[in-house]
Parts: structure tokens; C-alpha cells; sequence
């Protein structure tokens, strides 16, 4: 890859208050425009991963430089403009309920909107404009006025990745997007993801559960297994005896049709 | 985590059973001795002798915890403890309950003997005569005060309202604030958390009655000092019910808002607001129909509104007067009632 690094992050490790070594000793990079997604068995420490790049969580020691400014040593108010830089999407949406679908995309703007300002709802109109045009790109601008509780998964999903948009993000974080989601449904996020990817040209960083996702959009790959990471490598590159390294011995692939 | 309050459970059961046990013993003992008025008083020497049956009742407590019996604080605090022997006998062959059995009787007996429970009082013949003149008067109220009893149960509901209102804004703001969700995340907010939390508590274990007097003599007698003693129970009450909802709110959108760069205040606004409001508005009605009952009782010690004039009218034993405002306040308390109870069904 010739294009410019988005993070770097340096032996990163993650130790929780519990005691559990989530991430251990981690190195990799993110580029510019790539669409990453990251591997593992459940527990292999991926939300913790994505956790700590969107400044949700701090590493333990190591180093996360996203544009060369160290996520880990930032202060809340750094680390609150570098979550607006870094948007993320949640397996369970994590929109707010009896909120209506524009209300939620418009808290996207949070971070460039005064707190005053914000809470009295006074969103300037250039907002209110590109969180109906993000509506709009996914497909469900005719759900603005209705509360975001009353949608299905897959367009409460949508809703999600409209309100990251709206944060002009220049990276998108998603953990575990389609997990709660049926193969059908699953299958027009991650096309929605690919063209967020390559129309707005924002770099995404995905989790998935599903091998056959994985070939089909990313266009890196790397896995952790057991909070080390195993791999770092091309989609097509994870033959039989990957898979059973990352996976176990006793792993078979499952299909997502 | 679960050996954790496994332990905790233990030790709250053996100091439960310590204090049924040491209870008992000192019914016992006073039984036995009989002592004199003047020897119930004498403080030191009693709580000497109260402080070595505790002791003793703690050993034996103890003890019954090594042997593995089941007692009363077993069962209560050691839930998912199962029995170790015969695990379906009858509740007759189980020791905790003739335990309860013993503490229940021994207490129905002498409640019965300290609330002085006479049937002779209940139908003595000069004492019925007073109820039935009392009934009678009540039962043919005299209405022609009704102008005045409305104008006070007036000032009552106001009292009433005033102090919610002001209530209202104050407790919203301590909720968070006494939220363990929100403030467990730094040991300097966990430590305000504690603080207020005990405040609160406190605060709201003193009676409405008590703050009425107390305001009574600060700023006189009337309806400032009811709406003042109301308004300080309101505050605690509410403060405790609202941050009982904020600890219960869901942490996956406090999370995505966060994760949008969003200041403290904003993620409170804009992911633990919209979750919270209808249970408040809930609360906040049901708070406004408990003050008008209690803004009536709160009157009959200083407190202004209708509850003066009742206390005023009973104090001259003119029951058909006293008919009258009952009647008033059982209307207007059925109609709060009603009224709360339908806004807080639809709201849900
Ligand atoms: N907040 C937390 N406190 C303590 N331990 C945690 C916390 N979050 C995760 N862990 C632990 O860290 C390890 C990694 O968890 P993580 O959620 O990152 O895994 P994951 O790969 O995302 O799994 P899944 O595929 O099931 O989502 C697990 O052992 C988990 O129990
Ligand atoms: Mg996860």
C-alpha cells in the first residue's frame, strides 16, 4: 500500500480491570481507503480492539496513533475530537429509543455543535440538510419522523451508519454490524458499508463473524486469536490451515448466503 | 462475585438470627424479673444487660450456622443456600419455622400489652355514646361553610402544587448526580455520589410532620411553612425515585452517543433524557397527588390549607363542621387520585 497511514498502532495491550489480557501486544496499521476487517472466535478480544481506537476505552500501555497523535495519551476533549474523526456502528445499533430516526442521525453533529446550543435542539440547517441527505443515501429518508425504536434491525442499522455519517467521519469503526441481522438483511448492510467505502471514500474498519463476508468486501483481513494477532494479510490468503489457526482445530466454515 | 455474596449473605443471616435470638431474651428476661417503671429506665444498667444477651445470642447464632441448621437468617439472606439434610421436610419439623413462630407470638403478646387492646374500651357505654355523636355529626355535615372549606382546600392543592413544582427542577438535577452509573466511573464523583445519597436518605427519613414544625417556627405558622416541609420531602423522594431510573437506563446508546464525541452533558441529554422523561412525568404526578394528601395532614400542625381549620373544628369537637371538610377533601383527594392514575395509564 502506497496510500497514507490513518492509525498505527504500536504493542498495544489491554488489560481490564477484571484481570482479563484482552488485546495483547498488538502492531498493525490502518491505511487510507481501506476497508479492514477483523477476525476472531468470540472473546478474541475485537470489540475491545475497535473499543480502544474510537478512544471508548484506553490500552494499558502501547501506542494508537490515528494521524500521528496518540489516541491513548489524549485528554477527554482530544480524545472527543478524535471520536468525531473516528465515527463507529455497534452490533445492537445502540440508537436512542423514543427518539425519532432524524433526532438520532442529528446527535452525529454533536460534536460540532455547542453544548448550549445543542441542548435547546438548534441544529444549524446545514446539519438538519446532510442528515436527510445520509438518510437519503441509505434508503430510508421516508423513516425520518418515526421513533427509532419502532424499526427493524436492518433499517435501525441504517439509521446508525447515517448517524456515524453525519459526524463526517473519516474512518468508520463497526463491530459486528450484521450480527443480529438475517443473511438477507446482512448482505444490504455490508453493500451499504461497501459503498460508503468507495463513493465517500471513508477508510472502514469492520468485525465479522462470517468467512464468506469476509471475501466477498474486505479488502484487507487481520485476526486476533486470543488477543494476539495471527494474521495480517489479503482476504484470498486464508486457506485451510489459517482458518484452523485462527479458528481452532475443530472449526468448520459456515456460509452466509 | 458469587462466592462474594455468598459470604456477605452469611453474615448478614447470623447477625439477623443474633437479633431474633437476643430479642427474645430480652422478652424473657423482663418477664422473668417483672422489674419496676422505674428500673425499665435506668439506661445504662439495661443496655448492659441487653449488650451480654447480645453477645450470648451471637454465640449461639454462631453456633446453630456451624451445625448447619436452617434458621430464619439462613433462609432469608443465603438464597440458592440448599438445605443440606432432608431437603422436602414438612415446614412443622424445620427449625426455622417454629423460630417465626416463637418471635411472631412472642411479639403479638406483648404488642398486645403495649398498645393497651381492650375490649372493654371498645364497647364501654360512655365512649360509644362520644363515637356516635361524632358519626352523627359527621354524617349530617354542615354544609354552610362549604364556601370557606373550598377556599382552603384551595390554598391545600397550591401548597401542594408549589411544592412539586419547585421540587421538580431540583431533584432532576440530583439525579444523576445520586445515579451510581453515572458516577462510579471516577472515585471523586462515587465519593459526591455517596455523600449525597446519605443526604438524601436521611432528608427523607425525616417525616413531612417534622419539617412542618420545624418550618412552622422558622417562618411562622401557614401555608409557606406546609408548602416549604413539603417541598424538602419532595426533593429527597423524587431525587431517589429519578435516579433509580437513570441507574436503570439501557448502556448501548449512552455508548453510541458517546462515541460521536459528544461532551458529558450532551450524552446526558441526548441518550439518558429521552429514556427517563415518561417515567418522570410518572412519578412527578403520582409525588403531586401524595403531596395534596399530605399538604391536609401536614396543616393540622401549622401547616395552612384546609388541615388548619380541620384541626381547628376538631380541637371544639363541632363534628357537623368537621363533616364538611371531610367530605371536601375525600372529593378532592378521589379526584387527584383519578386524575394521576389515568394521565400515568396513558403515559406509559
Ligand atoms: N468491559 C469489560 N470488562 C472486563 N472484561 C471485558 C470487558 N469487555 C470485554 N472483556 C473481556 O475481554 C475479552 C475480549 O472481549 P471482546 O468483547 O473484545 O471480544 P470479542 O472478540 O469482541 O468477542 P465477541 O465476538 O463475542 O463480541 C473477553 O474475555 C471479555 O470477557
Ligand atoms: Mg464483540
Amino acid at each position: 500500500m502506497t496510500s497514507e497511514t490513518l492509525f498505527s498502532l504500536r504493542a498495544v495491550n489491554k488489560v481490564y480491570d477484571g484481570g482479563v489480557h484482552a488485546l495483547k501486544d498488538i502492531s498493525f496499521e490502518v491505511h487510507k481507503g481501506e476497508f479492514l476487517v477483523v477476525i476472531g472466535l468470540s472473546g478474541s478480544g475485537k470489540s475491545t480492539l475497535l473499543r480502544c481506537m474510537n478512544a471508548l476505552h484506553r490500552p494499558t500501555s502501547g501506542e494508537i496513533c490515528y494521524r500521528g497523535r496518540d489516541i491513548a495519551a489524549a485528554t477527554s476533549r482530544e480524545a472527543r475530537e478524535i471520536r468525531q474523526r473516528v465515527a463507529m456502528i455497534f452490533q445492537h445499533f445502540n440508537l436512542v429509543p423514543r427518539t425519532t430516526v432524524l433526532k438520532n442521525v442529528l446527535t452525529g453533529a454533536l460534536g460540532r455543535t455547542g453544548t448550549a446550543r445543542s441542548l435547546v435542539g438548534m441544529f444549524a440547517d446545514e446539519e438538519r440538510k446532510r442528515a436527510m441527505r445520509f438518510l437519503d443515501l441509505l434508503g430510508i429518508a421516508d423513516k425520518a419522523r418515526h421513533r427509532a425504536d419502532q424499526l427493524s434491525g436492518g433499517q435501525q442499522q441504517r439509521v446508525a451508519i447515517a448517524r456515524a455519517l453525519t459526524q463526517e467521519p473519516e474512518v468508520l469503526l463497526a463491530d459486528e454490524p450484521v450480527a443480529s441481522l438475517d443473511p438477507a438483511t446482512c448482505h444490504t448492510i455490508m453493500d451499504y458499508l461497501q459503498k460508503v467505502n468507495r463513493e465517500l471514500g471513508i477508510t472502514i474498519v469492520c468485525n465479522l463473524h462470517f468467512l464468506s463476508l469476509v471475501r466477498q468486501y474486505a479488502s484487507r483481513v487481520v485476526a486476533l486469536r486470543a488477543g494476539e494477532l495471527v494474521f495480517d494479510g489479503q482476504p484470498a490468503d486464508i486457506d485451510e490451515a489459517w482458518f484452523r489457526r485462527i479458528y481452532g482445530e475443530e472449526a468448520k466454515e459456515v456460509h452466509v448466503n | 462475585m458469587s462466592t462474594d455474596g455468598g459470604r456477605g449473605g452469611l453474615a448478614k443471616g447470623v447477625v439477623f438470627d443474633a437479633i431474633l435470638l437476643a430479642y427474645l431474651l430480652v422478652l424473657a428476661t423482663v418477664a422473668a424479673y417483672g422489674p419496676s417503671p422505674e428500673q425499665m429506665l435506668m439506661l445504662g444498667r439495661n443496655s448492659f444487660v441487653g449488650l451480654i444477651l447480645l453477645a450470648a445470642s451471637a454465640t449461639a447464632a454462631l453456633a446453630l450456622r456451624r451445625a448447619g441448621v436452617a434458621t430464619v437468617g439462613s433462609v432469608v439472606f443465603e438464597k440458592g443456600a440448599a438445605p443440606k439434610s432432608g431437603e422436602l421436610r414438612p415446614w412443622y419439623r424445620s427449625f426455622w419455622a417454629w423460630q417465626l413462630l416463637l418471635v411472631l407470638g412472642a411479639t403479638f403478646y406483648v404488642g398486645a400489652r403495649e398498645t393497651e387492646m381492650s375490649l372493654y374500651e371498645l364497647t364501654d357505654e360512655a365512649g360509644f355514646r362520644g363515637a356516635t355523636n361524632l358519626f352523627r355529626g359527621i354524617f349530617s355535615p354542615n354544609f354552610a361553610i362549604l364556601p370557606k372549606a373550598v377556599l382552603a382546600i384551595i390554598e391545600t392543592v397550591y401548597i401542594a402544587f408549589m411544592a412539586t413544582l419547585i421540587a421538580v427542577p431540583v431533584a432532576f438535577v440530583l439525579s444523576f448526580t445520586a445515579a451510581k452509573n453515572i458516577m462510579s466511573r471516577h472515585p471523586a464523583t462515587f465519593a459526591f455520589y455517596v455523600a449525597l445519597r446519605t443526604a438524601l436518605n436521611v432528608s427523607r427519613s425525616v417525616e413531612p410532620l417534622i419539617w412542618a414544625i420545624i418550618f412552622s417556627v422558622w417562618v411562622g405558622i401557614g401555608p409557606f411553612a406546609g408548602m416549604l416541609a413539603l417541598m424538602i420531602h419532595s426533593i429527597a423522594s423524587l431525587a431517589k425515585q429519578y435516579s433509580e431510573i437513570v441507574e436503570c437506563v439501557e448502556d448501548g446508546p449512552i455508548e453510541g452517543i458517546q462515541s460521536t464525541g459528544a461532551s458529558f452533558i450532551q450524552t446526558i441529554w441526548f441518550a439518558i433524557v429521552p429514556q427517563i422523561v415518561l417515567p418522570y412525568i410518572s412519578f412527578t404526578i403520582y409525588r403531586w397527588d401524595i403531596n395534596v394528601r399530605m399538604a391536609t395532614v401536614i396543616g393540622m400542625v401549622g401547616g395552612g390549607g384546609i388541615g388548619t381549620i380541620l384541626y381547628q373544628y376538631q380541637g371544639q369537637a363541632m363534628w357537623p363542621e368537621v363533616g364538611c371538610l371531610v367530605v371536601v377533601i375525600a372529593a378532592v383527594v378521589w379526584l387527584m387520585d383519578t386524575a394521576s392514575a389515568y394521565i400515568r395509564e396513558a403515559i406509559k
